[in-house]
């Protein structure tokens, strides 16, 4: 009897499975309750991806100060990361506006904001708005107020949008991350925006771990259906839900990581400041969230969410394009990617040059 | 000529008889709710006629389970049954819409806790997770707003033992989840050790509950937390709830009615938003 061959991509799978099936228990826990066919379906998408799915490149670069090299920077980083064209496109910009509290680093830095929307600008978008829906508080004007945010907006002319009250409107649940959900409700914005740029600041979580550009989409699910906290969120899964809201809005979803400032301990509100003094840009928001990640010295094994989207094939790591003139003259040839990357061990060095230890939330 | 807030809503209502949180949006409830409140007092027959247009949009929107959901086009009924059964209150239960929207309040209860999951939220969050007041969506936790909002509601209708008993342990549950320096947030007093503040707009809708039902256990930080919150917020929303709380006790705040007075807008309105024109009209009403 003739012996059945496996070509080399179907053992590339297979052996992809079994490496995922073996430390794949948190994993198992954690989709149990979305069910065996998305479980299957996520397991097989992420083995291609593992296997076959092109890494994307994620800016990094340091910027030391909310100050007028803000916009340099990000010029220079979302050039680095190959981001997509946004001209004669509808751009929302969607901060972390979660609360205000005294002393503690909760939202994102106005200038940060200003460097994107001055961009934006430059790259020819033909609309752009800014929003958030915070989860805290009823109404989102007086943070963006307190924060300086709103000044940045008026001296721009660009409109602040509450996405809590944004005309929501019930768009189909993708990819099977709520359970029992044929539906969830966005807001307007976010459903005609060409592009919804996750501005976080970077912190970590008590829950999910860190609070990056994935866990920024909270932001985007109106009050006004679900209530104040979003604890529709929380009965469904911590990191079901991001990965649901990100699944509704992909691939729309860019993100610029706001740690010039950073936020470590008790986050995502009574941290204590992380002068980290970093910027980082990419089109792939998981590819993103790892690398920022790694930079706070997390693990992507230590956040629940990004080893579940890594693993459901939501993304994968990307490589670094870096800012820094110091590796400029290491950048080496990369024939398959058709550009100039930086080899994995550089990427290690940088990485672990421009990390910083992040004190973990309390755990009871 | 000076536009007044109330020509603001009546110009801002919607073909379908409701009103939207802003311009060019669909109705919602929570918005239709409190303009029909805000004009229940407007003598004229403009006013007249857009309530009654209203009221006919309310009731429509009305589920077969009793409640109301977001807008019209939305099937699942939530917290904004409490703000229709308020905007129904003295205009009759001819078609047993108060009595329906009650039960649906009654009947919603939240998800009980195991022995674990009360000690958890004991040791997390400082909260006795066996009282409970009302979610914002059914299968959910009780949070202050939607629990404050539905004891209000429930005081529309007649008062029999089971809604007695449910005001009292709603009463039990705001007690539990006051914050430590007075006031309430929208439900964690404490958060892994840590102390969370509390807000406007939770803080004044609970007050308006206790001031209906149990005076007596409105304290003094309470009421101060909200001044503070009032003033640091500035939002109209936290400026208007806020003194409606106020004068619900017998209080008043002229510094923030006179920020509140200076946000309106040229068309009459606040934020161009209906929502914020009813309730800073509600706020002011006899100072503007």
């Amino acid at each position: 009897m003739a012996t059945r061959r496996l070509s080399r991509r179907a053992f590339l799978r297979l052996a992809a499975l079994g490496g995922i099936a073996a430390g794949g228990a948190v994993i198992e826990r954690t989709a149990r309750p979305v069910g065996l066919l998305n479980y299957l379906r996520w397991t097989l998408r992420g083995a291609e991806q593992a296997t076959l799915g092109r890494p994307m490149p994620v800016g990094l670069g340091e910027c030391t100060s909310y100050g007028g090299e803000v916009l340099d920077c990000l010029r220079e980083l979302w050039r680095q990361a190959r981001m997509p064209l946004v001209q004669g496109k509808r751009v929302l910009v969607k901060p972390n506006l979660i609360d205000l509290l005294d002393g503690h680093p909760v939202t994102t830095d106005p200038a940060v904001v200003a460097a994107i929307l001055d961009l934006l600008v430059e790259l020819g978008a033909a609309e752009i708005a800014v929003g958030d829906g915070p989860g805290f508080r009823r109404e989102a004007e007086p943070v963006a107020r307190s924060c300086g945010l709103a000044a940045v907006l008026a001296a721009r002319h660009v409109p602040f949008v509450d996405l809590n009250y944004d005309d929501p409107r019930p768009v189909p649940a993708r990819d099977g991350w709520f359970r029992g959900a044929s539906a969830i409700w966005l807001p307007r914005h976010v459903r005609e925006a060409d592009f919804v740029i996750s501005v976080p600041k970077m912190k970590t979580h008590h829950w999910a771990g860190v609070s990056l550009s994935l866990k920024n989409l909270f932001g985007i699910l109106p009050g006004a259906r679900y209530g104040w906290p979003k604890n529709m969120l929380h009965v469904n899964g911590l990191p079901l839900s991001i990965l649901g809201l990100y699944a509704l809005v992909r691939p729309r979803v860019l993100g610029v990581v706001d740690g010039i400032v950073g936020m470590e301990g008790d986050g995502p509100l009574f941290g204590t400041p992380v002068p980290h003094g970093v910027m980082a840009v990419s089109a792939d928001p998981v590819a993103l969230d790892l690398t920022c990640a790694q930079l706070m010295g997390f693990s992507s094994k230590e956040v629940d969410h990004l080893q579940l989207a890594e693993w459901a094939g939501l993304g994968k790591p990307g490589y670094l394009s870096i800012l820094d003139a110091e590796f400029a003259h290491l950048q080496l040839a990369d024939t398959r990617r058709g550009g100039e990357t930086l080899s994995v061990e550089v990427q290690k060095t940088v990485i672990e040059r421009l990390k910083r230890q992040y004190k973990r939330p309390p755990v009871l | 000529m000076e536009i007044s807030p109330v020509q603001f809503l009546l110009t801002a209502q919607n073909a379908d008889g409701g009103w939207a949180y802003a311009a060019g949006q669909g109705s919602t409830v929570e918005a239709t709710c409190a303009v029909l409140i805000a004009l229940r007092d407007e003598a004229g027959g403009a006013a007249s006629e857009a309530r009654a247009r209203g009221l006919a949009w309310l009731r429509q929107a009305q589920h077969g389970d009793g409640g109301w959901g977001m807008s019209a086009a939305d099937a699942e009924s939530g917290w904004q049954t409490a703000c229709a059964l308020l905007a129904l209150e003295h205009e009759g239960d001819g078609d047993g819409a108060l009595a329906r929207g009650a039960n649906w309040l009654l009947g919603t209860t939240p998800p009980e806790l195991t022995a674990q999951g009360l000690e958890e939220t004991r040791a997390k969050l400082s909260i006795d997770g066996g009282l409970y007041g009302w979610p914002w969506r059914r299968g959910e936790a009780s949070w202050v707003e939607p629990t404050a909002l539905s004891m209000l509601a429930l005081l529309t209708v007649s008062q029999n033992p089971t809604i007695q008993a449910r005001l009292n342990m709603a009463m039990r549950y705001l007690e539990d989840r006051r914050c430590s320096e007075g006031g309430w947030n929208f439900g964690n007093p404490v958060m892994l050790g840590a102390a969370l503040p509390p807000r406007a707009h939770p803080t004044a809708s609970a007050l308006l509950a206790l001031a209906g039902i149990a005076r007596e256990a409105i304290r003094t930080e309470d009421v101060q937390a909200l001044r503070n919150e009032m003033d640091r917020d500035g939002g109209t929303l936290a400026l208007a709830w806020g003194l409606l709380a106020l004068r619900a006790l017998g209080e008043d705040d002229a510094g923030a009615a006179g920020r509140l007075v200076g946000q309106r807008g040229p068309d009459g309105g606040w934020n161009g938003n209906p929502y914020h024109t009813a309730v800073a009209l509600m706020a002011l009403r006899g100072n503007l």
